[in-house]
């Protein structure tokens, strides 16, 4: 598909302009002419665009009279995270509890990848391969891969899940769950088409449902495949969008998983039709809550872990969503913004003249190129970008073309993402620390309360300033 | 926050003194915690009664929130007595209405109480009891992931009479060594499990001990002779105690237990 700048974006509506609240919204317009045209559902990138309750309608009660505060330097509060030490003989170890989220070398450039992984390793997190394989410049970055195993099993393979750290059966995302993944065909170039035994350019819609079982006995006995292939070495994960949540979450505990990775409507993907995006799931404030309680109540909160993503953004959110009952977070979007999505320039190192000496340039010289006319002709705005699915990224993060993808420098890169995640950790810590946690886990929901009704009666938590929780 | 007070008789030919020594104690920290009060009092003598003398409400359930009520006295362990009395008011005059100076006993426990978080009611009040020995415990400070462990409590059947933290380190102190510690290893636990700021003083019917939390802001002063060991909040609750010349006083390090077994 050639892009059209001359069709109205809904995605760019959407966001230039707040969506008029009536029932034919500009918006809404722009989405049935865009119908009307192809012949076929509008497509896009990143996550739910509509306000839903979130962790900004949470806020944290700091310590004051009645409870004291931890010093910031002096004073410790731990934030490593361990998963699957109950069955697995070598458990994940995180420095943080925060990870990046599965996302496929197909959608992300290779580029984008290896800077995921090296970001990753230097702050001791995770990074997660995606649909489509592992990238061997994304094993050797990665300290610590999740290998993901999705219903397309594209890149799917024993030598792969011998050599990841843990494997996450994805069952579905929040973006689209009950849908499957979708790689159009201008980003389906020719090593991405290799490693999923296709040709090249076309169209690649994935499966919904994994081909060789359905259901959770099924999926216990295929957890227990993995076990014997992996030999009982790494954790499984399981990772499902966020609709029956406490009913998910109580048969992954079922079928034997280590971690159970809840992904709220918010979540963002590569490229997804918009009716999916928009109109499924639930939000990740109220997922996480279930989630939490789900395992609480299985008596299950010390030994299965419970990763959380869906629109983390800061330390707080970080903060709140382990108060609310997550172990970690998982992101998807925000460090590809780190990695420069939507920045209207990007960076690359200076070409020294051909006759120099090396000079030995430190990662922080860079020049700065700009982009802003790439995004113009996307039909898009720096800020405004949602434009994944077509392949044509101006800052080379989700692009499988060379020329484009060469514009993401994966060491620059990495550093950007790695200040990020420990920015993030930091901002988390203090939070924690103010709340008297000398572990950021020991956040619990008695530490929130939330700011409207509805943000109340998700989370479970007091309507600020009272001891009302709706529907107790 | 709370004034702490414990003694524990290592010379029983104190026992009819204990009373008294405790009284003089309660009144060194009763600033520190006016709106209630609580003493537990451990004896060896067998044939304490289960039900103390309180004036006016013999064996009556206390009223909470009511001053001058008492949670009577609790049933003793085989072989060893424990009376516990608790209730809403000035701890001076509670000391007084329950004939503190003139009860006799191996070890005690004393709290005055300046509630924080949880309600001022006679069943909020400190020494709190827990588990089949009936261990007491009292508390200056106060927790700061008291939720999360009485939710994990509550998951084992463990239920707690209040929404009081301290009620929570006495039931998970009960649960471990229901679980097997020995009362050094669970108060040890504890430091690493409970997040605030704490001193604690823990008796069960043969030990006397003193924890502190990794930082240590809450005073605490340990006096031993070789007669008696107490623990204050301040260094004035000992003065009255007989021998203070010849004690050895400390002040008790960080996350370190402090045991005394009889
Ligand atoms: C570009 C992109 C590609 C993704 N690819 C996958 C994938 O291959 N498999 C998967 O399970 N989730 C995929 N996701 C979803 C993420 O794993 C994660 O659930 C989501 O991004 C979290 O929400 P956030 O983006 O708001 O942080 C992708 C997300 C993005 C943004
Ligand atoms: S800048 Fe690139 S990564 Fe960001 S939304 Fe646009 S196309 Fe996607």
């Amino acid at each position: 598909m050639t892009h059209r700048p001359d069709l109205i974006d809904p995605g760019r509506l959407a966001a230039e302009a707040p969506p008029a609240h009536h029932t034919f919204g500009p918006d809404v317009l722009a989405g049935i002419r865009e119908r009307a045209e192809l012949g076929r559902y509008p497509i896009r990138g990143w996550g739910a665009r509509r306000a839903v309750p979130d962790f900004d309608d949470l806020l944290l009660l700091t310590a004051s009279a009645s409870r004291y505060p931890l010093e910031g330097y002096r004073e410790r509060c731990d934030t490593r995270t361990v998963f699957g030490a109950r069955r697995a003989a070598r458990p994940v170890v995180l420095d943080i509890p925060i990870t990046i989220a599965g996302m496929s070398f197909g959608s992300l450039s290779a580029n984008a990848k290896e800077a995921l992984g090296r970001a990753a390793s230097m702050v001791g997190t995770s990074t997660t391969t995606g649909d489509g394989g592992m990238t061997p410049e994304e094993r050797s970055a990665s300290r610590t891969l999740v290998y993901q195993c999705l219903p397309s099993r594209y890149g799917f393979n024993p030598t792969d899940l011998r050599a990841a750290d843990a494997v996450e059966i994805v069952l579905g995302q929040g973006a689209k769950p009950g849908g499957g993944g979708m790689l159009l065909g201008q980003k389906v170039g020719a090593r991405v088409a290799g490693m999923r035994t296709l040709p090249e350019g076309v169209d690649q819609r994935s499966a919904s449902r994994h081909p060789d079982w359905t259901g959770p006995d099924d999926l216990k006995i295929k957890i227990e495949e993995i076990r014997e292939v992996t030999d009982w070495q790494i954790p499984v994960y399981v990772k499902v969008g966020a609709t029956r949540v406490d009913h998910d979450v109580r048969l992954a505990v079922a079928a034997g998983a280590d971690v159970v990775v809840v992904d709220g409507m918010q979540g963002g993907t590569g490229a997804t039709q918009d009716a999916f995006i928009e109109h499924t799931g639930i939000p990740t404030l109220a997922a996480v809550r279930l989630a939490g309680d789900a395992l609480a109540d299985l008596g299950l909160t010390t030994d299965v872990g419970l990763i959380v993503s869906g629109g983390i953004r800061t330390g707080a959110d970080v903060a709140k969503a382990l108060a609310l009952g997550a172990d970690a977070v998982s992101l998807g979007v925000a460090p590809l913004v780190a990695l420069g999505c939507n920045a209207p320039t990007y960076r690359r190192r200076p070409v020294p003249p051909p006759d120099s000496a090396p000079t030995g340039a430190s990662d922080s010289a860079y020049v700065e190129v700009d982009v802003s006319a790439e995004y113009a002709a996307l039909g898009t705005a720096p800020g405004h970008c949602v434009h994944c699915h077509t392949g044509r990224c101006p800052v080379g993060v989700t692009t499988q073309d060379d020329t484009l993808a060469a514009r993401l420098d994966p060491v620059l890169g990495a550093t950007r993402v790695a200040n990020y995640l420990r920015a993030l950790a930091m901002e988390t810590t203090m939070l924690a620390r103010a709340c008297g946690k000398s572990d950021v886990h020991r956040l619990e929901p008695e530490d929130l309360v939330a700011l409207t009704v509805e943000a109340a009666a998700m989370a479970r938590v007091p309507l600020a300033g009272t001891d009302w929780i709706p529907g107790r | 926050m709370c004034g702490i007070a414990g003694l524990h008789l290592k010379d029983h030919t104190y026992r009819e003194r204990l009373g008294a020594m405790v009284a003089g104690m309660l009144r060194g920290v009763a600033r520190r915690g006016p709106d209630s009060a609580g003493v537990a009092i451990h004896d060896d003598v067998p044939d304490v009664p289960d039900v103390p003398d309180v004036p006016g409400v013999p064996g009556v359930p206390g009223v909470p929130g009511v001053p001058g009520q008492a949670v009577p006295g609790v049933p003793a362990a085989p072989g060893a007595g424990l009376t516990v009395f608790r209730e809403v008011g000035d701890p001076e005059e509670f000391a007084a209405r329950i004939g503190l100076a003139g009860r006799a006993g191996v070890r005690a426990l004393a709290h005055t109480r300046m509630a924080t978080e949880s309600a001022v009611t006679a069943a909020h009040c400190h020494p709190f009891v827990a588990g089949e020995e009936r261990l007491c415990l009292v508390h200056n400070g106060s927790f700061a992931n008291h939720a999360t462990i009485r939710r994990r409590l509550a998951g084992l059947g463990i239920i707690t009479e209040t929404d009081n933290d301290s009620e929570v380190a006495a039931h998970w102190l009960a649960a471990r060594r229901a679980a097997g510690d020995d009362l050094t290893t669970a108060l040890r636990r504890l430091t690493t499990t409970f997040d605030g700021f704490f001193t604690l003083a823990v008796t069960t019917a043969d030990s006397f001990a003193v924890v502190r939390d990794p930082i240590a802001c809450k005073p605490a002063i340990i006096a031993e002779t070789d007669h008696w060991v107490a623990v204050v909040s301040e260094y004035q609750a000992l003065l009255g105690l007989p021998g203070l010349a010849d004690a050895v006083v400390f002040e008790p390090e960080p996350e370190e237990v402090y045991l005394w077994a009889s």
